[in-house]
């Protein structure tokens, strides 16, 4: 079986892969930001929260995240009068891996913005800035910077872990490989996970390189 | 009299900072605090616009009397759209351009509108001798052009006082002259200034008064001649003995 045989073969796992990477990506995003929020809370019972769930998510392996949701939140909402069984496994995929990176994108993002100077709020406060203009003008964007590293290296763990959707039957890249693999009786194994690898390597120099820009961009700010 | 703080009182973790500051600021002074390091100078000068707040005491501001101990809201944003302040770490805005520094408080902090705030914000660049550096970001100026750009930032609000916090501590020697005398023509322009410093050739030819602090309290006021060639109490002849044994 040549390369070019086995590449299309594992090509056809690529939307699934770059889908769940981009709406993990984007709903992660979006609860760690409220995880972060909550966390920096003077409210005792706000942080409560925040803490127990990044507990829960960091002592919790990915994989174990996936198959909860995709087991285990089915039949939680049943009991509760919620039918979820007609979702999709990519709707579940997305479900899992966001549990987990929201975790840890609010790791990143709660670091950056204590991160921040407070010289900076003082001065905002002293030519007259109302709080929530110094939060969005001058903290947000410096925390963002500060925490774009940290950012890039869970995106790149996050492209990584969509392999781990084959437990849920998922036919993302890795599925793909591996499917072949088996269908081929393993006698092309080496060289399929050799092109999976390289594969995925590609995809991650990708990523690393519109972080890059994004560096490039903004690298006088901090 | 602008601006008069009366029996003004701090903690910090049970130490006292301020023990019962008495101040008067006149219109168009310019009022020097020298003192040793450690004795409240700072915290002073933060108090005068809230970026800490008082245990207890009073300020009369303008036609406004301001309990310090239980400031409103709405007093403290009147006090610091009154007053501005010069850092002594500068704190420009690290994400925002040497012309955005001086705009966003004429547009964020006073309701300017942007584009005659840019054009306020250019015109004090020019004035500088800055203005090719607008899009500049802090980390690509030198520390003074930082703290010169701090100050337009200061003054272009056209506030009563400007509060100027060691401005010429963080900065390389050769740059302090530069920053010096920016301040001295702001002094000429009759701009009311507190300065807490260690340049003792600023107190002693641009102040109209200097007040020797230690020990939380202003130990001597008075006419820059008169505290350093005729100083009247114990406190301030030991320090000033100090810093001539220094030099």
């Amino acid at each position: 079986m040549n390369s070019q045989k086995i590449l299309s073969v594992i090509w056809r796992g690529f939307p699934n892969t770059l889908t769940l990477l981009i709406w993990s990506f984007i709903f992660a995003t979006i609860l760690g930001l409220a995880l972060t929020w909550l966390d920096l809370r003077k409210n005792r019972f706000a942080r409560g929260i925040a803490t127990v769930y990044l507990n829960l998510v960091r002592g919790t392996p990915p994989l174990l995240m996936l198959l909860m949701a995709y087991y285990g939140l089915p039949v939680l909402l049943k009991a509760i009068g919620i039918d979820i069984d007609h979702w999709t496994r990519m709707t579940f995929g997305v479900l899992g891996l966001t549990l987990g990176w929201s975790g840890y994108l609010s790791e990143a993002f709660r670091s950056a913005y204590l991160s921040v100077d407070r010289g900076q709020i003082e001065a905002a406060r002293s030519v007259g800035m109302p709080d929530r203009t110094t939060f969005w003008q001058i903290i947000i964007p410096q925390a963002a910077m500060i925490a774009l590293p940290n950012i890039e290296n869970l995106v790149v763990g996050l492209v990584k872990a969509t392999s781990l959707v084959y437990v849920i039957g998922l036919y993302d890249l890795y599925n793909q490989a591996s499917n072949l693999s088996n269908q081929t009786a393993g006698l092309h194994q080496l060289q399929i996970f050799v092109l999976l690898a390289l594969t995925y390597w590609l995809l991650v120099l990708v990523i690393e390189a519109l972080f890059r820009l994004i560096r490039r961009r903004y690298r006088q700010m901090i | 009299m602008l601006l008069e703080v009366k029996d003004l009182q701090k903690q910090f973790n049970g130490h006292q900072v301020l023990d019962g500051v008495d101040l008067q600021i006149h219109q168009g002074e310019v009022l020097v605090i020298i003192g040793p390091s450690g004795s409240g100078k700072t915290t002073l000068l933060r108090n005068l616009n809230f970026l800490e707040h008082a245990d207890s005491g009073t300020m009369h501001f303008a036609d406004q009397t301001i309990d310090l101990g239980k400031p409103s809201k709405q007093q403290v944003q009147w006090v610091r759209r009154h007053t501005a302040m010069v850092f002594q770490n500068y704190n420009l805005f690290k994400n925002k351009t040497a012309q955005q520094n001086i705009a966003e408080g004429l547009i964020y902090g006073h309701g300017v509108d942007a584009k005659t705030a840019n054009q306020k914000a250019a015109q004090a660049l020019k004035n500088l001798g800055l203005y090719d550096r607008r899009h500049y970001f802090p980390t690509q100026l030198s520390g003074g052009q930082q703290q010169r750009i701090g100050i337009a930032r200061a003054t272009v609000l056209k506030p009563e006082v400007v509060l100027f916090d060691e401005p010429t501590s963080a900065l390389d020697p050769e740059l302090v002259g530069t920053v010096l005398k920016d301040m001295q023509r702001l002094a000429e322009n009759g701009q009311t200034m507190v300065v807490v410093t260690h340049q003792m050739w600023f107190a002693r030819n641009v102040a109209s008064r200097v007040a020797f602090f230690a020990d939380g309290q202003i130990q001597e006021i008075g006419k820059p001649a008169d505290i350093f060639d005729h100083p009247q109490k114990q406190r301030t002849k030991q320090f000033l003995n100090a810093l001539a044994d220094n030099y």
